[in-house]
């Protein structure tokens, strides 16, 4: 049996390369070259650099080849206890039979989040999921310009739609194709999963529980990847209560309240 | 350069965006076609013998180029050293120009140049950042500059 290739070279070329990354910095790692299997001790310091959904660990920041490679697909990106009790840990951890979790660590709280942050964006299916947003959004604001010239002096406000919330993108799928314009994902999979077709904004308005089921197709880190927009959901949610309670409690007493605050 | 191979190979379990057996030719002088059961999953292509469960190996699609090879294939070589190709042989030029289409469009560089496009076209129409609702306006790799890095 022979081990899995890899084209490895251009692996590593990639990861050298002048391509943007999307994150980097230095972390402590546990397990890899000459560590023991158990996460103890200090660890080891690396420079990491996050490029697309992968991850490199490099000697240095001026290492010249990489060390490591994680592919963050179809892992989850979850907060830890490090070995070290100074020491800001998380770990990637992928579902499948007989594979350790990789144990990281930042130097303070603030990189730790921004690592769990930028880790869980990091997936194919994220930037899919935005890329269809994105088309979504372009197309209705070509469709109202279009609807704007038609009828300018009449200038419908209503005609205008800055934002793809709406569903307006959904009765144009098959009639107004991008490809004119060289859209470069017309044929590309939807990653939102049984809610195809619709936008990122669109599954975050049904809530978390299909914003997470939506996400399953390439289910890099469930928990992690949705803190940010779940802690909006519920948010405005919380906001929401609020703003109907302080409506009830007023019309319930009429301007009794007001005088009596100091 | 470590990785997990069981990660990998988790990978290459997950939904396919195109699979096909096709003909395949390794880089190697001297390599012969070989039937290969090809499986696309988001950024990296697997290939497997068309009687086992784990693959044979994997590729990296980003900084590729992929070429129409005479009479219905296709190459793909990497930017490091693009006299290295490997060669794919389909049964018909539309299943071809399918597979072209969608390696072409299977790297992470390409999705991002996408975003940033699509940014900024959405931006001179509407004055609106549309990444601002995702709170990733501010995120290295969705920005105009690093077009052309």
């Amino acid at each position: 049996m022979g081990a899995m290739k890899l084209n490895k070279r251009s692996v590593a070329h990639y990861a050298l390369s002048n391509s943007p990354a999307d994150h980097m910095g230095f972390l402590r790692t546990w397990g890899g070259p000459g560590t023991p299997s158990t996460p103890s001790g200090t660890g080891r310091r690396c420079w990491f650099v996050l490029k697309g959904n992968l991850l490199f660990s490099f000697e240095s920041r001026e290492g010249r080849a990489p060390l490591g490679l994680v592919v963050l697909e179809g892992c989850t990106v979850e907060l830890a206890e490090a070995p070290v009790p100074e020491e800001f840990a998380f770990t990637i951890r992928f579902d499948a039979p007989g594979v350790r979790p990789h144990l990281l660590a930042a130097d303070g709280p603030a990189a730790q989040e921004a690592w769990v942050k930028a880790l869980s964006r990091a997936s194919f299916g994220y930037m899919r999921l935005v890329v269809r947003e994105l088309e979504n959004q372009l197309r209705d604001a070509r469709q109202s310009l279009a609807l704007h010239r038609h009828s300018s002096w009449k200038a419908i406000t209503s005609h205008c739609r800055p934002q793809a919330v709406d569903h307006l993108s959904r009765g144009l799928e098959k009639g107004h194709s991008l490809s004119r314009d060289c859209s470069p994902m017309g044929l590309a999979e939807v990653a939102c999963g049984t809610t195809a077709g619709r936008g990122l904004a669109e599954c975050e308005l049904q809530g978390p529980t299909s914003l997470l089921l939506s996400r399953g197709q390439s289910p890099v880190s469930p928990e992690t990847s949705c803190f940010s927009t779940l802690h909006n959901w519920y948010g405005q949610e919380i906001l929401e209560l609020r703003r109907g309670w302080l409506q009830r409690a007023r019309e319930s007493q009429p301007k009794c309240e007001e005088p009596d605050r100091p | 350069m470590r990785y997990n191979e069981k990660e990998l190979q988790a990978l290459s379990r997950q939904p396919a965006d195109l699979a096909a057996e096709l003909g395949m030719r390794g880089p190697k002088k001297g390599s012969v076609v070989k039937r290969r059961l090809v499986k696309l999953v988001v950024n990296f292509l697997f290939y497997f013998r068309t009687d086992e469960a784990e693959p044979v190996g994997a590729l990296l699609l980003e900084h590729c180029r992929v070429t129409h090879e005479e009479p219905t294939g296709f190459s793909i070589s990497f930017i490091e050293d693009p006299e290295r190709k490997y060669h794919f042989e389909c049964c018909s030029e539309e299943q071809c120009q399918e597979w072209m289409g969608a390696l072409r469009r299977a790297s992470y560089e390409f999705m991002r140049r996408s975003v940033i496009f699509y940014r900024n076209e959405i931006q001179k129409m509407t004055g609106k950042d549309p990444l601002e609702q995702f709170g990733i306006s501010e995120e290295a790799r969705f920005q105009l500059s690093g077009l052309k890095a």
